[in-house]
């Protein structure tokens, strides 16, 4: 049952950065819904949220690492054993599906006989038949992924090791993500693509290596994997079959997984993909890359033919600043709003140009501000959500004030 | 969903006509889930309060706080645990535009406004290690304890962030019965009456410990049940054991009330102990009894009436605040959740009121967060667990 809390939308207007565009186009403002999503039930708490999606009938679906991406001694002392806390709290399942009242609907999610969970969940996305797809992205690599086994939240967070939540040191390691999931809405398994533990390089026709997230072109009926943390490319896939269809690297060349020296902000722009964190396919066909590592979104067509770069915050060094993008919910997709996790903000871009026209959010843990905004989607009323992920744990709703539909 | 009952012991030291009215209460609440006839402190989350801070600042484990004579609210944050992704902008050299750690110690207007900020290492005083509570006295000077392994002092400053003086060394601790040094000391409350400090000592001591707040003179100290205290190690909490007979560190709050009570928080043992302001034991109550681990009696604050009718208490294990009567210590009601949305908690850690009866509380670990509850007036209580209290 739900808990029935009354709401009272109370709107915060953000500090919006407005750039000067060069063609004088006024870029969409937004304010956030401080109330929305509503409590989930049963004491239940989203871990680092790496996927949110919308869905045909505008549900918002997130998914979230849970359990290990949990504080055991002090974030989930109902779930642990022994039980330290009285009913406050346990992870909730990783899949959630919101309506757009923001009231929890639907919920699945973790290991089954016939396919391989992931040791951390990457974006999802549900394509117009109501089909979820998942990438497993895991283990993290970002520091601080997984969290200190002490407790203690004291900035000492230990390195990934895909098992990491406190008390269970001693478990067994997953086995490295190289997959890609498919179920129905309500979490029937479909379609596994890749093996976890078989992680296979950028050449290969048949395997991943944690893929960050995946998009449908409903049109073709393929998939697009992002591919990914480890690997150099974008791959695409028969979407019934899971067959092998192309892939490419940065500008479009062959992908090589060499090693790369750090980002420069100074140097020539490499022709490799640093880390491939999104692939998303626009109504007029253009597949827009997020290079999060090199600060860009690379354009492509379909078939992987390379049409045009962009920056965003080309100064971000760290984990770079292109982790997410999603278009603007008017027909001919005027704006990219790209999640920047590392400047902890939304930049939005004009699509036929690229160019940043202005932003919104800040660093903090307070409504409408971020940390670690990793994953973004657009609803058809031009309403944008977005996830957390590291101790972000949060996914927010921002609702449009002008020029957003 | 089923709920099931807050589970509350009261172990009250009074006459057992007394206790027995308590248990048929707690019954009832049991029972029913609703609190036919009793009326409590209402209050729902201000989810955009305070307002963003400048500079891109970032606000890391906010481990006190404090409301001054102005309503305006000061606490005291952990910039130094602010790690490379929170604080890209703080990093040599900054990986990204967003974001710098905030000073460690910042006020707030009733408006949530930033209006002053300070803080750090300087000449003449050591800095803590970890910063832990903050405490604006009625002279207007601003304590802050200090819980790092080594941490054994007290510092005061002036509101503008002029060091007036320390109490204690770092690294001097001799334990619990030392009368010059503090043992990783928790929280700080100042008596205007006798100009007296209370210092809930602490993370290393099993004390509290009463100084002159001008010299630092010690006056008196004690531990559980006015014992002389013991810092033999205690072991882990056991609900089942009988009650311990010292505090279980840390010690985290000694709070005195207008009719001279000192409410102790002797937080992993799951209780609230009752003195005179001599040391003389009162009573002792249970609150969320099997709660294990960081225990479940983090901070106290009164309600703002002058007799100080209701005592909340802040839950940083199962994120909630119980409102309790002050009279009987039973719990009326409790709101809260865990969760990172207004309203919600991960490890609510300090509490305060201001004189407008609103509510303001801090979260440690990776809460860190400020959050105000506005006070809603005294309404009937419909239920014992309230959840997260959004504006109606």
């Amino acid at each position: 049952m739900m808990r029935t809390l009354p709401i009272a939308v109370v709107a915060l207007a953000l500090g919006f950065a407005s750039l000067p565009s060069a063609t004088g186009q006024a870029p969409p403002s937004f304010k956030v819904d401080p109330l929305w999503p509503r409590p989930l039930p049963d004491h239940w708490l989203l871990g680092s949220v790496t996927g949110v999606a919308v869905d045909a009938q505008d549900h918002i679906w997130v998914v979230h690492r849970g359990y290990d991406s949990m504080t055991a001694r002090t974030e989930i002392g109902a779930a642990t054993s022994p039980r330290t806390s009285e009913e406050c709290c346990v992870p909730a399942p990783p899949v959630l599906e919101f309506d757009g009242a923001g009231t929890l609907v639907g919920h699945w999610g973790g290991p089954g006989d016939k396919y391989q969970w992931p040791a951390s969940p990457g974006g999802l996305t549900v394509d117009r038949k109501g089909h979820v797809w998942i990438a497993a992205a895991g283990p993290p690599e970002i520091p601080g992924s997984a969290n200190a086994t002490t407790g203690r939240g004291r900035g000492t967070a230990t390195p990934a090791s895909g098992t990491n939540a406190a008390g269970r040191s001693s478990a067994p390691p997953k086995p490295q993500d190289a997959h890609v999931l498919k179920f129905s809405r309500t979490g029937a398994f479909l379609l596994q693509i890749g093996q976890a533990g078989k992680p296979e390089a950028s050449d290969s026709t048949t395997g991943l290596n944690m893929p960050a997230s995946v998009s449908i072109d409903t049109a073709a009926n393929e998939v697009y994997v992002a591919d990914g943390f480890r690997n150099h490319r974008v791959v695409v896939f028969d979407a019934e079959t899971g067959a092998y269809k192309r892939h490419w690297g940065g500008t479009g060349e062959k992908p090589d997984d060499a090693p790369q020296p750090p980002y420069d902000p100074d140097a020539a722009p490499p022709r490799q993909f640093r880390s491939v964190g999104c692939a998303r396919v626009a109504r007029d066909g253009k597949v827009y890359v997020c290079d999060r590592g090199n600060d860009r979104i690379q354009v492509f067509d379909k078939a992987g033919k390379y049409l045009a770069q962009g920056f965003v915050s080309k100064s971000t060094r760290g984990t770079g600043s292109v982790w997410d993008l999603a278009f603007s919910s008017d027909p001919r997709q005027q704006f990219i709003y790209v999640a920047d996790g590392h400047d902890q903000k939304v930049f939005i871009l004009r699509r036929d140009t690229l160019e940043t026209i202005g932003s919104f959010g800040d660093g903090g843990r307070y409504p409408g501000r971020f940390y670690s905004v990793g994953s973004i989607a657009v609803d058809s009323k031009g309403n944008i959500y977005t996830g957390e992920t590291l101790e972000g744990k949060r996914v927010q709703k921002f609702v449009p004030t002008k020029n957003a539909k | 969903m089923t709920r099931r009952s807050l589970t509350v012991t009261a172990c009250v030291v009074v006459t057992l006509g007394t206790l027995g009215v308590l248990e048929r209460a707690l019954e009832r609440t049991a029972a029913a889930q609703t609190r036919s006839g009793i009326v409590a402190p209402r209050f729902e989350v201000d989810p955009l309060w305070p307002k963003p801070l400048p500079n891109h600042w970032v606000v890391g484990q906010a481990i006190g706080l404090s409301i001054d004579a102005q309503d305006h609210v000061w606490i005291v944050h952990r910039d130094n645990l602010l790690g490379a992704n929170e604080a890209a902008a703080s990093q040599v050299p900054p990986t990204a535009s967003c974001c710098a750690k905030a000073p460690p110690v910042l006020e707030f207007d009733p408006a949530g406004n930033l209006v002053g900020h300070w803080g750090g290492p300087g000449e003449g005083y050591d800095w803590p290690a970890s910063n832990h509570g903050i405490t604006i006295d009625h002279k207007e000077n601003v304590w802050i304890g200090a819980n790092e392994g080594s941490d054994a002092h007290l510092l005061k400053f002036t509101k503008a962030g002029k060091f007036l003086m320390q109490f204690g060394k770092p690294g001097q601790s001799k334990g619990s019965n030392d009368t010059e040094n503090f043992g990783r000391p928790a929280k700080i409350f100042v008596d205007a009456k006798t100009n007296e400090a209370y210092i809930a000592d602490g993370y290393g001591n099993k004390r509290v410990v009463v100084i002159d707040a001008d010299t630092g003179t010690f006056k008196r100290y004690w531990g559980a049940y006015g014992n002389k205290p013991d810092d033999t190690s205690l072991g882990n909490y056991n609900a089942a054991a009988p009650a311990a007979q010292q505090f279980r560190t840390p010690v985290h709050c000694a709070e005195l009330s207008h009719d001279g009570l000192l409410y102790v928080c002797d937080r992993p043992n799951d209780r609230i102990q009752i003195f005179r302001p001599d040391g003389r034991f009162v009573k002792e109550v249970f609150v969320a009894k099997t709660t294990l681990g960081d225990g479940s009696v983090w901070d106290i604050a009164f309600s703002k009436d002058p007799e100080q009718k209701y005592l909340y208490l802040a839950d940083g294990k199962n994120e909630k605040i119980y409102v309790m009567l002050r009279e009987s210590m039973e719990i009326l009601t409790s709101f809260g959740d865990g969760g990172r949305q207004p309203g919600q908690f991960f490890a609510v850690h300090s509490i305060a009121v201001d004189s407008k009866g609103n509510l303001y509380t801090t979260e440690t670990y990776e809460g860190r967060r400020l959050q105000k509850f506005v006070y809603k007036g005294l309404a009937p209580v419909t239920r014992m667990d309230q959840g997260t209290v959004w504006p109606r």
